[in-house]
């Protein structure tokens, strides 16, 4: 298991090799004349000329590619192109906001939905079953602007239970600001996590094993808990692990309309503006993370399934 | 199983009311601070003067920094008046040398950059600094162009220091300082809008200390010698400014323009500014937030967003629930011109004047007013915008006109009847929702004339690259003025100004680029308005753009906000405006 581990953690260098050149290339084709952005609108061409020498652009390629790649060994990205910010600072000012939201939106979302899903999935096509399907259809045929919306109206403006947007960074004080926007979190994933949990206990209810514990007279609760839960819990586990990473991302939707300055925003942002060394940083920290999440999923897939052997 | 349904539901109604509970203890009020509540639109980059490139920057810095000219607050059409400057400047006979007195006893405030933190004497060596700074092509500030060829030796010496064989030492033969309070500025040519530029955030003294004390990190620690200084900046969320103790103070202005006075601003006449111990700006990039926050009373004033307009304001007056709430509404005219450009090296379009003419006639200006600006605004008749010298109120541009009939006729004169045998056209907008909408509108136009076009929506940088690289064929954009002289719009149209520079549409007329320079050597009067006015009447001959709108800003204030008048092009006007806060604490009842 040490040999497989290590072994998927020097994957990671490939990996960040292939991630960085495609982002690079695309930039690189797609992306615009940064110099010309930093310019600004009264650029000459003579201007421009200078400030593509001071960002190294006049550099071959190759060479830009090798600046990257060094950044990327170093984990210093510099500065961002458009705030003139500290790139590693941007970085770690937006991750606790992003995560204030959507860490607790994650996990009270499973607390909730696998129970519910489990119980939908016992009583399955039951008037009750058939009703939650048709809601939770429902609730992901909305777009989530529509609770972002309704949301910030009712609750915050109309019932006073909300500030309408905002943000404190100390730690006490921010849950003022992050209650609506988790508990909006949580409605925007109950619906798809119900639909998808359900049908995985579905599929394990009717699995032999099942149909031995029932007839060796075991209870519905222990059937339902010690057996179903757990077996279904397997695919649940290792795809929840692999939705990690994207937390820190934040939810841009949500960041905008409540005021708050985590990194969906920062993103957005650095790809409105061309912000080449912004995106960069993103996409490197993005794939290392994705990478180790994925081999934890692979080891938690053999510590949950006895049957899977890691070689 | 009910069992599990019942504490399901329990759970969730629980977590609710936990939820709701905490953040009801914890509500603040921020009804009995004296402090103004603004928001800015978009998130704020950075607090250093030489990257004041937007309007968001520039309405927080100008309350932190100082330059040598500012606005008279309520004069219009706008007027300059001294600020770091003691009096207006001495200037030789031939125009190229202007004599600068600095006040005297201007502190700095008080900061860690300096000894013992206590905020330095102003010195006329700070504006050559901070100059040289935003200069420097190591900063990558796209402000120089205030200077650029303007001062005698500047852009040698940048170009020096590009390669290296120059420093911050280095002297700038036009920059001169024979003593702490004098500053002496020898210009290459004649340059008018000299003082225009002096009173952009970009122009603002900078202590040297700052900058060997924070370095890059500068952006977040300004130090400067205005009225407020920042007392905390939680990025894109919130920054916070105080009063600065070390201000020299000044007295809210005594006179104004007609109807000041009834208006009440001229109430406070004569008294010590500031008026506000803090000044709060938040971040709010969406509508509905902003909206609400201000409809809470938790924002004095506020741009009325698009979706809101229709149920708040009928005609030029504010429907009775908003005034019942003690709402008020700000008309203003915005100086600037939405426009739709040709790229007249287009060996279509730039070759065919009766085929611009037609898509001219063609364009029903009326309607987009209305569909995509709630008639905010005025149809524009050439590129110069009301409040700006050179626009004339009567002018009619014979092309601005909505015809289909004319325009048809034209595009027969242009070879193209009925459209027939005229290539599909590509039509670059920006990826928004509205520019999108609004070039599907301009296609409509077209539609009804035979003339296609194919929408090209990409981000802006692409959209700029594609403009700087002579590759667009016509594209929707706007200018809006960064000091109020007809120049800083005709500029957009100076053949020496073309692609990459901000002459975008690649015009290029003789006769207009000899107007343009001898106006630049005239002093504001009626011999410059006059030409400005000749200009014009070319422009609208040839063509290059069809000029739409000229906008209008409608904005909300409550009634607690005194003082308030706004104007896009004055900064830094923080310090003017005044809470009444027992109306405040009156009117949050009824919110």
């Amino acid at each position: 298991m040490l040999k497989y581990t290590l072994r998927r953690v020097l994957y990671v260098i490939p990996i960040l090799f292939g991630v960085t050149l495609i982002c690079f290339l695309l930039f690189n084709v797609a992306g615009g004349d940064p110099a010309a952005q930093a310019a600004g609108k009264y650029a000459t061409a003579e201007q421009i000329r200078t400030i593509r020498h001071e960002m190294g652009l006049d550099k071959p390629l190759p060479l830009q590619y090798w600046d990257y790649l060094k950044q990327v060994v170093t984990f210093d990205f510099g500065r961002s192109w458009s705030t003139k910010q500290n790139i590693s600072e941007m970085f770690l000012e937006g991750v606790g906001p992003s995560l204030t939201i959507t860490f607790p939106g994650f996990v009270i979302s499973l607390l909730l939905t696998i129970p519910l899903a489990l119980l939908l999935g016992y009583k399955r096509d039951s008037l009750l079953d058939k009703f939650s399907m048709f809601i939770c259809l429902a609730m992901i045929s909305i777009s989530s602007l529509v609770y972002i919306l309704a949301g910030q109206y009712f609750l915050s403006y109309k019932m006073n239970l909300f500030p309408i947007s905002g943000w404190d960074s100390s730690w006490s004080g921010r849950w003022e600001y992050a209650l609506l926007p988790i508990l909006i979190m949580v409605v925007l994933s109950i619906g798809g996590n119900v639909l998808f949990f359900r049908t995985l206990f579905i599929e394990e209810m009717h699995k032999d094993y099942v149909r031995t514990a029932r007839s060796k007279g075991l209870s519905n609760k222990t059937v339902l808990t010690k057996h179903i839960l757990r077996n279904a819990l397997i695919p649940i586990i290792t795809l929840t692990v692999l939705q990690i990473p994207f937390l820190i991302l934040g939810s841009l939707l949500i960041e905008s309309f409540f005021g708050i300055p985590g990194l969906g925003g920062i993103t957005v942002n650095a790809i409105n503006n061309a912000d080449f060394p912004v995106i960069k940083a993103m996409v490197v920290i993005l794939t290392i993370l994705y990478t180790i999440f994925n081999l934890l999923s692979d080891l938690l897939y053999a510590v949950v399934d006895p049957k899977v052997r890691l070689e | 199983m009910n069992e599990i349904i019942k504490k399901l539901s329990l759970g969730a109604a629980g977590l609710c009311f936990v939820m709701a509970g905490l953040s009801g203890c914890t509500k603040k009020s921020t009804a009995g601070e004296n402090a103004l509540n603004l928001s800015l639109t978009a998130n704020l980059k950075g607090m250093d003067p030489i990257y004041a490139n937007d309007l968001y920057s520039n309405l927080v810095i100008s309350n932190i920094y100082e330059t040598l000219f500012q606005y008279q607050y309520l004069k219009r059409p706008l007027e300059l008046e001294p600020q770091l400057a003691d009096g207006m400047p001495q200037v030789s006979k031939d125009g190229l040398v202007h004599t600068f007195k600095i006040k005297a006893g201007i502190k700095y405030q008080d900061s860690e950059a300096f000894p013992e933190g206590k905020g330095r004497e102003l010195k006329a060596q700070d504006f050559v600094y901070a100059w040289k700074r935003l200069a420097d092509p190591r900063n990558k500030s796209d402000g120089f162009w205030i200077f650029d060829g303007k001062i005698k030796g500047f852009n040698e010496w940048r170009d020096q220091v590009s390669q290296g064989k120059a420093d911050y030492d280095t002297p700038v033969e036009g920059l001169k300082t024979p003593d702490d309070h004098t500053l002496v500025i020898t210009l290459t040519k004649p340059y008018y809008q000299l003082y225009y530029v002096l009173a952009m955030p970009y122009s603002a003294p900078i202590p040297e200390e700052a900058i060997k004390k924070y370095d890059k990190e500068f952006l977040n620690h300004p130090v400067g010698t205005g009225p407020f200084m920042m007392e905390s900046w939680t990025h894109n969320s919130q920054v916070v400014l105080v009063k600065n103790p070390n201000w020299r103070g000044e007295k809210y202005p005594t006179s104004g323009e007609n109807g000041d006075e009834e208006n009440g601003l001229l109430a406070d006449a004569g008294k010590a500014l500031p008026f506000a111990d803090k000044v709060i700006f938040r971040e709010i990039t969406e509508d509905q937030p902003r909206w609400l926050n201000f409809m809470k009373g938790e924002l004095d004033y506020i741009g009325i967003p698009k979706d809101n307009f229709d149920s708040t304001v009928q005609g030029d007056s504010l429907n009775a629930d908003m005034q019942g709430k003690g709402i008020k509404l700000s008309i203003s005219e915005s100086p600037d011109v939405t426009y739709i450009a040709f790229n007249m090296e287009d060996s279509l379009l730039g070759k065919n004047l009766h085929l611009r003419r037609a898509i001219s006639y063609a364009m029903d200006t009326k309607t987009l007013l209305d569909k995509f600006y709630n008639g905010r605004g005025i149809p524009a008749e050439s590129p110069i915008p009301p409040g700006i010298d050179g626009y004339e109120k009567d002018f009619k541009n014979p092309y601005a006109e909505y015809s289909v009939e004319k325009a048809k006729e034209e595009l027969k004169k242009a070879g193209f009847p009925d459209g027939k045998g005229l290539p599909v056209i590509e039509y670059s907008t920006t990826n928004t929702t509205t520019a999108r909408q609004m070039a599907e509108y301009t296609q409509q136009n077209l539609e009804a004339i035979g003339v296609k076009i194919r929408i090209n929506a990409t981000s802006w940088p692409q959209f700029t690259d594609k403009i700087r690289d002579k590759k667009a064929q016509m594209w929707g954009i706007a200018w809006s003025a960064d000091y109020p002289d007809a120049e800083n719009f005709l500029q957009l149209l100076y053949g020496k100004n073309v692609s990459p520079g901000p002459n975008g549409a690649n015009y290029k007329s003789k006769k207009f680029d000899d107007l343009y320079e001898k106006a630049l050597k005239l002093p504001p009067g009626k011999e410059r308005t006059d030409i400005y006015h000749q200009m014009r009447d070319i422009f609208v001959q040839d063509l290059p753009w069809i000029v739409n709108i000229h906008r209008k800003d409608y904005l909300l204030y409550h009634g607690w906000l005194k003082n308030f008048k706004y104007n896009p092009i004055i900064n830094g006007t923080a310090k003017y405006l005044r809470v009444d806060l027992k109306e405040k604490a009156a009117q949050m009842e009824k919110l």
